[in-house]
């Protein structure tokens, strides 16, 4: 529901913002049918790209007998809230959104710990082994999930993880491309300012938690954001690990109740509505960051 | 005090990705289950791998969903990125974040909600095509159409990114480029065959390759809209391991399977490792 207010928002801008990139060319015709045609053509990916979302929120407001139905109606007859209502008082949702929301924030700031620490050491540290040890991590970026999904299970199942909150957290923490696209970073910032510290009194802890954590923002952000959605949005890996309701996660938790309660869609509807919110909201708060980062987060 | 930072980063990847990695070359030669002991059996499991038709069929699959996804996701995202770095930088901030905002959605709620956009009696699709009086399809229930009922989530969840990709590359395209061919009267079609495309070669080349890794790789949204089904018609290769894996106790076939697909997407993996490294973005 949330989320509803920031896409009829979105949209109307680009009726107001088109016009005159080069208003200091003379308008010709042709020009302003190129000008016509650039606006049709970006209105119509604005509401291509969010229609999908825009359905699903609308659709939660329809009464449960009309989410579906013949002939297709895009809006509800009568705007009701029963179905966003009835799914935020469901115990059992609501725990869900919980201890997801738990494990992603736990998971989130471990990530940027660990990962920006072992940033900082690559970057700026030398020992033993370096050598080595960079290429080995660089290296499990490139092995595919699904060949070492099945041994993780193996290897969880062992250490008798399953069920636990640590078997959600633990295997993804470390990333070898939030290491990576952190230590760029770092590299970057230059080493005049650590000397500074340095000659100050600070020790590698001291420059790191002092120099480097105040400056890391903007990879925090970045790095924050890809954590907490994988976190959010996993379901394969839930699925394998989890079979106790009170640890359900909330992708599992929609697939489930896709398969079990599959005649009250307008439940299933406002609740995925609902377990979309925070993701688009994170989004549309740092939109900037990302956007900027992409390319480079992008070519890893 | 190096190895103190580093520590959680090495342990956590040793025994969460190193390790499984080890072990999965290792049970792949032996068959293993929870409940019995592990027996030898050399190139057993590979051997049934290559043999089994339901593996080739779900490789064939794989490159056909790809050929469904990425030459779409490359033009579209190209068309996009060419309209967003023309208009102001208000319209061009707006299309990034309509075109991103999809990719930070779940496989699990895109797959919820298209299967209700192909749903048979009341879904937007069959209503579209009523219009141009078609007869309603199963969309997700015939053969004929699952998998590319399947590639359309794909490609929406997946335009954001090479888009936003693509718009970094056109932008990096020295304007005095087109500069000068405009004073040539050069066309739109020939400003973009000349100049642009060479430009962005590199750029271009990433993105297919890794949307062809990506897209070969995919079974979230098969999983969930349609386990595989009908008739196997959307059984992509990660699913049909992964089905085989939750079928079979034991488990040396399917991770046979899943290295025999590692050899073929690590050997495109060290491609695009190698381009990134010659373009000087690693160091």
């Amino acid at each position: 529901m949330a989320i509803a207010p920031t896409i009829p928002a979105i949209e109307p801008a680009a009726e107001t913002q088109i016009p005159a990139r080069r208003h200091h060319r003379r308008l010709t015709p042709a020009r302003a049918a190129a000008l016509v045609l650039k606006f049709v053509a970006g209105a119509i990916i604005v509401g291509l790209a969010l229609f999908p979302l825009a359905w699903m929120v609308i659709s939660g407001f329809k009464l449960r007998t009309e989410v579906v139905r013949t002939p297709f109606q895009f809006f509800p007859d009568v705007w009701e809230v029963q179905n966003y209502v009835q799914i935020l008082s469901d115990p059992s949702f609501v725990r869900t959104l919980a201890i997801t929301g738990l494990g992603a924030v736990i998971f989130t700031t471990g990530s940027i710990l660990i990962n920006s620490m072992a940033a900082y050491a690559f970057a700026r540290l030398e020992f033993v082994g370096k050598r080595i040890v960079w290429p080995l991590v660089l290296m499990t970026m490139f092995i595919p999930g699904m060949t070492i999904l099945l041994t993780s299970f193996i290897v969880v199942t062992k250490l008798y993880m399953l069920d636990t909150l640590a078997v959600l957290i633990l295997p993804g923490l470390a990333s070898a491309g939030h290491v990576f696209f952190v230590r760029q970073f770092y590299l970057n910032i230059p080493s005049s300012l650590e000397e500074a510290a340095r000659v100050d009194g600070c020790g590698r802890w001291g420059v790191y938690f002092r120099v480097f954590l105040p400056l890391s923002k903007a990879p925090f952000v970045v790095v924050g954001i890809g954590s907490f959605m994988a976190y959010w949005n996993s379901f394969v890996w839930p699925v394998l690990t989890i079979t106790n309701p009170d640890l359900f996660q909330v992708q599992q938790y929609l697939a489930n109740f896709r398969g079990e309660r599959s005649s009250e869609l307008g439940l299933l509807i406002a609740g995925s509505a609902l377990a979309a919110a925070p993701i688009i909201i994170l989004f549309l708060i740092f939109q900037r960051q990302i956007i900027a980062n992409i390319k480079m987060a992008g070519l890893k | 005090m190096a190895y103190i930072m580093l520590a959680p980063v090495l342990v956590l990847l040793s025994v969460f990705v190193l390790w499984p990695a080890i072990q999965a070359v290792y049970l792949s030669f032996f068959d293993w289950s929870f409940y019995t002991s592990s027996q030898f059996v050399a190139w057993k499991n590979y051997a049934n791998v290559l043999g089994d038709d339901r593996f080739w069929q779900a490789i064939l699959r794989g490159l056909e969903f790809v050929l469904m996804t990425v030459p779409v996701s490359l033009v579209l995202s190209f068309l996009i990125a060419s309209l967003a770095v023309s208009v102001s930088q208000k319209v061009s901030t707006l299309l990034k974040i309509s075109i991103y905002i999809p990719s930070v959605i779940s496989g699990v709620i895109a797959s919820i909600t298209f299967v209700m956009i192909y749903d048979y009696s009341g879904g937007i699709l069959n209503a579209l095509i009523n219009i141009v009086g078609l007869p309603n399809q199963a969309w997700l229930g015939d053969p004929r159409w699952a998998l590319g009922a399947i590639a359309l989530p794909a490609v929406w969840l997946g335009l954001g990114i090479s888009t936003l990709i693509m718009i970094a590359a056109l932008l990096d395209v020295p304007q005095s480029f087109y500069e000068a061919a405009e004073l040539e009267g050069a066309s739109w079609w020939q400003r973009t065959r000349y100049i642009t495309l060479p430009q962005i070669k590199n750029v271009l080349l990433f993105l297919l390759v890794t949307g062809f890794v990506g897209s070969i790789q995919q079974y979230e949204l098969p999983l969930v809209m349609t386990a595989g089904g009908p008739q196997h018609a959307t059984e992509l290769p990660n699913l049909f391991i992964f089905n085989h894996f939750r079928q079979d106790t034991y488990v040396g076939y399917s991770i046979a399977a899943a290295l025999l697909l590692f050899v073929v997407l690590g050997s495109i993996s060290s491609i695009i490792f190698r381009i990134v490294n010659s373009e000087k973005l690693v160091d």
